[in-house]
């Protein structure tokens, strides 16, 4: 029986192995030589290499490491050096910022905040770092920016998080932890003291651009992997040449719900929910205790949430301090 | 195809692993709404988890022939049990004996034929259970309402109960680098392997549970982050204790407001405060009368054990709520033999109750 051949089938290429473009200054600067992976072949390209680092990507890696290593040794340390002690309670070690007294002081104990500073920056210059290059790397190759501004979307929640919403705060103590239980934790408690994140309308819009991007992905995914049999996985080609694979895709989705996407707009979709989930979602980060102390109250403000009837059974006798209601107006 | 079998053979070693190590529970998971919305949320039961401990009174005694001498008539050096008759009296001890101490019996606080004796230690603490027990059941009715305790609502056959804490020694605060919080590290679920430190705060000491501000835009009453990491500790300390969700005591997200809260949460309250008496002014007492090498049931933070051991609260178990309810709503699912045993029952004060 005749087999169709797609790009989709599981048929590895294994060439000469391609080197790049040459590089703008030098010939000598991509790091490791090319090979071919069999193992990898089977879930994307078979050509392993070469990569290319540069300044920011050893600065990346360099200022990297030593997050990670300062992390990693104040858990070790926070054990007494034990090391089978380390492997256990590993998901609960953790390396905390600095207590509320100090502030915005930038230099306080090493081990009551200092180490959680230096960590913090080092991981922060990293990341940028890391940002620079692939911004570079896009220019390199006449790429568009797309994905390099996506990330910035991505570390811009990350900012919030641990820089921008502590300074508005005026507080280190305000960001999160490093360490797997202690920032779920943080996480957790940090909805509760603000009245539950639920009703921050930001946060709301978060979590639809977060569940929208995967199902518009998986909605897109599934339609070319559907349509690869009439040719559908070269889909920017079917942007302005229409084949049978993109008629067939618009008609299924016109008739499951009325409506699609062309292949071009698609990619814009998934990639707009993509990047405005994190960009929303440091929004409501930022606002949070610095604009708005309880979005609960506030959502009973705004017509979000219902406001609840006082429940039967009260005693008649409040303790000292119990006895005030909360307030829907203004503080 | 080797390669398939070989993947596939590991996804199905893990899906066996996944199924046959861990403890499940399936469908039905018992559930229950306690009042009509939108006064009450509803409330999930244990599945088919195993009960940490009885959940069964033992037989109630016999009932003592009426009149007779009284106690401090028959009996020398009686101290706590001085309004009960001779015969309920040992009957109360007797009782006593199988609540506490089925094992070992009398001599696990009589030193051998001479019942009047003070030697042994563990009589003293007996005393100052007995004067607890009888406190509660006079002045506690707040929490403890009718269905009141007896030994058995904690120790249930045991002589230390099931579920104590210990309080926590402050992280040393020595060397460049922090030691870590004291994590249990001993449990069947991640919220067991919480730290302690919220116990000393809200179960020892007089910390206000406070975190959410009353209003909506910001007024400066938020609490600090880590007071509110304490708190969701100590909160999960008592849903879990108590075996209840967050909503049996809070119904809607403003978790402060005493409005929106349930009937229930006042009982909660009265149960802080209850416990709060009882680790201040009774188990706090229990190390100095009687000394003892502390039973590790969590083998906390060893870098800091000896510490912990050596301290000037070694040995000394308190209360939390999961002591006497064992993860049930009601202790004993609110069976209560307190009438059976009048001598439980001590004097109510003249000053009224706690308030």
């Amino acid at each position: 029986m005749a087999q169709f051949h797609s790009l989709f089938t599981a048929i590895e290429l294994e060439g000469p192995l391609e080197p790049g473009l040459p590089l703008r200054w030098s010939r000598h600067r991509r790091i490791g030589g090319a090979f071919h992976s069999r193992l990898l072949g089977r879930i994307g390209e078979s050509q392993v290499g070469p990569t290319y680092l540069g300044w920011p990507g050893i600065i990346s890696l360099i200022c990297g490491f030593i997050a990670i290593e300062i992390i990693g040794l104040n858990m070790w340390a926070s054990v007494n050096w034990n090391i089978l002690r380390f492997i256990k309670m590993l998901p609960f070690l953790a390396v905390e910022p600095p207590p509320a007294r100090y502030g915005l002081w930038p230099f306080p104990p090493l081990r009551e905040g200092g180490w959680w500073l230096m960590a913090g920056f080092f991981l922060t210059v990293s990341i940028l770092a890391w940002w620079v290059r692939m911004y570079n790397r896009a220019r390199a190759l006449k790429m568009g920016t797309q994905i390099p501004w996506a990330f910035a979307s991505a570390i811009w929640l990350y900012l919030v998080l641990g820089f921008f919403r502590p300074l508005a705060m005026g507080s280190w103590s305000e960001a999160p932890p490093f360490g797997v239980v202690a920032h779920l934790n943080w996480t957790a408690t940090f909805s509760v003291r603000y009245g539950n994140l639920y009703y921050d309308p930001f946060h709301m819009l978060s979590i639809v651009f977060l569940y929208g991007s995967t199902m518009l992905f998986c909605m897109h995914a599934g339609t070319i992997l559907a349509l690869a049999r009439f040719g559908g996985e070269r889909e920017t080609h079917e942007i302005a040449d229409r084949g049978t694979a993109m008629e067939r895709g618009a008609i299924f989705w016109r008739w499951t719900m009325g409506f699609n996407a062309n292949f071009e707009s698609i990619h814009r979709w998934v990639w707009w929910f993509a990047v405005l989930c994190t960009l929303t979602g440091g929004i409501g980060i930022l606002i949070t205790g610095t604009l708005v102390d309880n979005w609960f109250l506030w959502g009973v403000r705004h017509g979000i949430a219902p406001h609840y009837p006082q429940v039967p059974g009260l005693p008649s006798s409040l303790p000292h301090g119990y006895a005030q209601p909360p307030s829907i107006g203004a503080p | 195809m080797r390669f398939l079998i070989t993947v596939g053979t590991l996804i199905f070693a893990a899906a066996i692993f996944l199924i046959v190590v861990p403890r499940w529970t399936h469908p039905p998971i018992p559930a229950i709404q306690m009042g009509p919305p939108p006064t009450s949320m509803i409330q999930f039961g244990r599945g088919q988890l195993n009960e940490p401990v009885s959940q069964n009174l033992l037989p109630v005694l016999p009932p003592p022939s009426a009149g007779g001498p009284s106690a401090t008539a028959a009996y020398h050096n009686v101290k706590v049990l001085t309004d009960v008759s001779a015969a309920e009296f040992m009957r109360l001890q007797e009782a006593m004996t199988r609540w506490v101490s089925p094992r070992k019996g009398c001599d696990f606080c009589h030193a051998g034929k001479d019942y009047a004796s003070d030697a042994k230690p563990e009589k003293h603490v007996a005393r100052l259970m007995l004067a607890m027990t009888r406190h509660i059941n006079a002045d506690w009715k707040q929490h403890v309402k009718e269905q009141g305790v007896t030994c058995y609502t904690c120790h249930r056959g045991k002589p230390v109960p099931a579920e104590v804490w210990y309080p926590s020694i402050p992280r040393p605060k020595h060397g460049i680098a922090a030691k870590q919080e004291n994590w249990r590290e001993v449990a069947d679920n991640v919220k067991k392997f919480f730290p302690d430190d919220s116990l000393d705060l809200y179960l020892l000491g007089e910390e206000p549970i406070a975190a959410q501000s009353r209003t909506a835009l910001p007024s400066g009453t938020v609490a600090e982050q880590i007071v509110v990491k304490r708190i969701y500790e100590m909160m999960m300390e008592m849903s879990e204790g108590i075996g209840v969700n967050c909503g049996y005591c809070h119904n809607s997200r403003a978790l402060m407001s005493w409005y929106q809260g349930t009937p229930y949460r006042w009982d909660g309250y009265w149960g802080i405060e209850l416990t709060r008496d009882l680790n201040r002014n009774y188990l706090l007492q229990v190390p100095g009368i009687l000394p003892q090498k502390r039973e590790l049931v969590h083998e906390t933070a060893w870098p800091v054990l000896p510490d912990r051991e050596s301290g000037p609260l070694a040995g000394n178990g308190l209360v939390l709520c999961a002591t006497c309810h064992e993860a049930r709503p009601q202790p004993l699912d609110g069976a209560s033999e307190l009438g059976a045993y009048p001598g439980l029952t001590g004097p109510a004060p003249a000053g009224g109750n706690h308030s």
